[in-house]
C-alpha cells in the first residue's frame, strides 16, 4: 500500500505544470521584495521550492551605486526561472517599456504584466493589462498579466496571447486571501492556459484553497517575507499547495446540509433516535440533500459554486497543466 | 559696461591700412557694424598723440557701448579710463601690469602657443589673443600657428580668447570651426572701404558657428552636454553610453540601458553615442512580487 509520499511523488512525477512551453518543477511562484535580508530570502526561496522567481524593474540609484541588486544573490542558481513584472507601470505603453528593460538583461523572455490603476488597491487596469499582453505576445514575450479574479477578463488575456493568467485572491499584500472563490473557481474551470493566484494570499491556508479551486499554482511574496518566520511560512506554503493540488485531484466529497454516519446502520445496538422534532424534518433534509447532489444541484449550499462543491467532484483530475 | 564674456567682435586699430580717413570714423563704422570691443594699437605713436587718440577712442567707446583696450601702455589705458591694456609676449609681465592697472581693469595679452596660453590663464589674463592664425601685414616675420592652435585653446583654455591674425570673412568659417568662439580682426576691418559691413559679416558668421554648436566645453576639452538619467539632468562629457555608465560605477551590477525610449543591448554601449538631451534610463532589477 502506498504510503501518502508515495501517492504525492507519483502525482508529481506526471502533474506537470507547463508554462510557455517550460516544464516547471514547482507550482509556487516566489516574489523576492520585503524580506528582512538577502540571506532570508535565499532560504525561503530554498524551503519554497519555487523555480520562477519574481522581481520589480527599477532605476539604479545613481547617487548610492552601493545599493543591493537583488539578482547578485541569485546567480548561482542556474535553474531558476525569472519573471520580472511591470510593476510601476499605468499603462501598455509603460509596461512594454519595462518588459523590453527586463528582456535586455538576458535572463529570459517571460513577463509578469502588472499595471496598477489605483493607489490603495493597486487593482489592476484591465483594458491596460489586456493591451500590453497582447503586445507583448506579439513581441515573443511569455506574458502572465496580473488581473483582477474576472472569468471574461482571463478568457480574453488568453486569447490575447497570454501564456498563463494570474488572477488575484485580493489586493496586493493585503493577506485578505481569496474574496472570491466563485470567480477563481470558474476561472480555473473555463482557462485553457495555466491560472496562477497572484496577490492577496495571507498563510498555507489560502494556497491550499487556491489549488483546490482548481488553480494551477499561486505566487505569493509578502506573505512569506513579511511573515514572522519567513522561511518557516515558505515551507508552509509549499507544503499547502502541494496538499490543495493533490486535494484537488484526489476529488473532494459534495458539502451536504446533514449528517450521513460513517458507520452502516445495520447492527447497532441500540435503537433509532426518537422520531418526531427536528431531527424526523432533518431525516427528510438529507433525503432531498442527497437526491439534489445526485442530480448535480446545490440545494442547501448557500455559498457553493463551481469552485465550491460539485465543482470538485465534477472536474477533479479533469485537467492537467 | 559690456562684460567681456559677450564680447565676440574685437576689431584692433590699424592707421596706415586706411590712409586718407580718420580712425574715429572708420572704429566708428566697425562699432556699429558689431565690434564689441576695440584696441588702440599705434607702435609709432609718442606719449601725449597716444593719449590723445585714447582719449578720443574712449569717448566713442563709451558712447557706442563698446569696450576699449590700449595695447602695451598700462599707464595710457589709467590715463585714458581705458577697460584695460593688451600685453604682448615681450611686454610687461602680466603680473607688473595688473600692479599697475589694478584687479578691475582687463588684461589681455597675445599668444602665440598652448603654452604661452597656459601661463596667461595662470597668471591671471582676463583674455588672450590666439594667433597669428594666418600670416598677416600686421605682425610681419611672425610665423603663423595655424587653426591647430585654436583647436588647443578651445580644449583647454577657460578664460575668453580672441582668435586673431589674417581673420576675414573668407576664412573666418574655419576659424570657427577649430572651435574658437570669438574672432579679432584688423585689416579685414579697418582696411575695407565699409569696415561695418565687414564686421557685420564676421559677427553673423559667428553668430551662425555658435547655433551650430553651441555647447559649453568642459575641463577635458571634450563638448559638455545635458543628458536626462534617470529622470534627473546631469551635465556630463561623456561620449558614448558606456562611458557615461562609467561615470556611475555600477561594477559587477546587472544593469539594463534605455537610450530615448529604445534598450540598448551591453555589447552596444560603446558604440552608442551620448548626445544633447538624450533621455538614458539605467535599470536593475530590485525584490518585487
Amino acid at each position: 500500500m502506498n504510503t501518502l509520499n508515495e501517492i504525492a511523488a507519483d502525482r508529481n512525477s506526471t502533474d506537470v505544470l507547463t508554462i510557455g512551453g517550460t516544464k516547471l518543477r514547482s507550482r509556487f511562484f516566489l516574489g523576492t521584495g520585503r524580506y528582512p535580508s538577502p540571506a532570508v530570502m535565499l532560504q525561503a526561496l530554498e524551503a519554497s521550492g519555487a523555480q520562477v522567481v519574481t522581481f520589480a524593474v527599477r532605476r539604479v540609484n545613481l547617487e548610492e551605486v552601493e545599493d543591493d541588486s537583488i539578482l547578485r544573490h541569485l546567480t548561482e542558481r542556474k535553474d531558476l526561472i525569472y519573471l520580472p513584472n511591470t510593476s510601476g507601470a499605468g499603462n501598455a505603453d509603460e509596461a512594454v517599456r519595462i518588459a523590453r528593460l527586463a528582456r535586455g538583461a538576458g535572463l529570459g523572455h517571460w513577463v509578469k504584466v502588472e499595471i496598477s490603476a489605483h493607489p490603495y488597491t493597486l487593482l489592476p487596469d484591465p483594458v491596460e493589462t489586456l493591451r500590453a499582453t497582447e503586445r507583448l505576445a506579439n513581441e515573443g514575450f511569455v506574458v502572465l498579466p496580473y488581473v483582477s479574479d474576472d472569468p471574461i477578463l482571463c478568457k480574453r488575456l488568453e486569447e490575447a496571447g497570454a501564456a498563463a493568467v494570474m488572477p488575484g485572491g485580493s489586493p496586493i499584500g493585503t493577506g485578505l486571501g481569496i474574496l472570491n472563490p466563485y470567480h477563481l473557481g470558474l476561472i480555473a474551470e473555463e482557462a485553457s492556459v495555466p491560472v496562477i493566484v497572484d496577490a492577496g494570499l495571507g498563510s498555507a491556508a489560502d494556497a491550499a484553497q487556491a489549488m483546490e479551486l482548481g488553480a494551477d499554482g499561486i505566487l505569493a511574496n509578502t506573505p512569506v517575507a513579511k511573515a514572522q518566520d519567513p522561511v518557516a511560512m515558505a515551507r508552509a506554503m509549499r507544503l499547502a499547495l502541494e496538499a490543495g493540488r493533490l486535494s484537488r485531484l484526489a476529488g473532494r466529497i459534495p458539502r451536504k446540509r446533514y449528517a450521513t454516519a460513517s458507520s452502516e446502520p445495520e447492527g447497532r445496538l441500540f435503537g433509532v433516535p426518537a422520531s418526531g422534532g427536528p431531527f424526523e424534518a432533518g431525516a427528510r433534509g438529507e433525503k432531498a440533500a442527497d437526491d439534489a447532489d445526485a442530480k448535480g444541484g446545490a440545494a442547501h449550499r448557500p455559498a457553493a459554486g463551481p469552485g465550491g462543491g460539485e465543482g470538485f467532484a465534477a472536474h477533479a483530475g479533469g485537467r492537467s497543466r | 559696461m559690456r562684460s567681456l564674456n559677450d564680447c565676440k567682435l574685437y576689431v584692433i586699430t590699424g592707421e596706415n591700412y586706411h590712409k586718407g580717413r580718420d580712425l574715429l570714423e572708420v572704429m566708428e563704422a566697425a562699432i556699429r557694424g558689431g565690434a564689441d570691443i576695440v584696441q588702440l594699437r599705434d607702435k609709432d605713436a609718442a606719449g601725449p598723440e597716444l593719449l590723445e587718440k585714447a582719449r578720443a577712442l574712449r569717448e566713442l567707446t563709451r558712447r557706442l557701448g563698446a569696450l576699449f583696450i590700449v595695447n602695451d601702455h598700462p599707464e595710457i589705458a589709467l590715463a585714458a579710463e581705458a577697460d584695460g591694456v593688451h600685453l604682448g609676449q615681450e611686454d610687461l609681465p602680466i603680473e607688473a601690469a595688473r600692479a599697475l592697472v589694478g584687479p578691475d581693469r582687463l588684461i589681455g595679452i597675445s599668444t602665440h602657443s598652448i603654452g604661452q596660453a597656459r601661463a596667461a590663464e595662470r597668471a591671471g589674463a582676463d583674455y588672450i589673443g590666439v594667433g597669428p592664425v594666418y600670416p598677416t601685414g600686421t605682425k610681419p616675420g611672425r610665423p603663423a600657428v595655424g587653426t591647430g592652435y585654436v583647436a588647443e585653446a578651445a580644449e583647454e583654455i577657460r578664460i575668453p580668447f580672441f582668435a586673431i591674425g589674417g581673420i576675414h570673412p573668407g576664412n573666418a568659417e574655419e576659424v570657427l570651426a577649430a572651435g574658437a568662439r570669438r574672432l579679432c580682426a584688423v585689416s579685414a576691418v579697418v582696411g575695407s572701404p565699409d569696415p561695418a559691413a565687414v564686421c557685420r559679416e564676421l559677427r553673423a558668421l559667428i553668430e551662425r558657428a555658435q547655433l551650430s554648436a553651441p555647447l559649453p566645453r568642459t575641463g577635458g576639452g571634450r563638448l559638455a552636454k545635458t543628458v536626462v538619467v534617470n529622470g534627473r539632468a546631469e551635465t556630463t562629457d561623456a561620449d558614448t553610453l558606456q562611458e557615461l555608465a562609467a561615470s556611475f560605477r555600477f561594477g559587477e551590477k546587472l544593469v539594463v540601458a534605455e537610450r530615448n525610449g529604445e534598450v540598448v543591448p551591453r555589447a552596444d554601449w560603446t558604440s552608442t553615442p551620448v548626445g544633447e538631451g538624450d533621455r538614458i534610463e539605467f535599470v536593475h532589477f530590485v525584490g518585487g512580487g
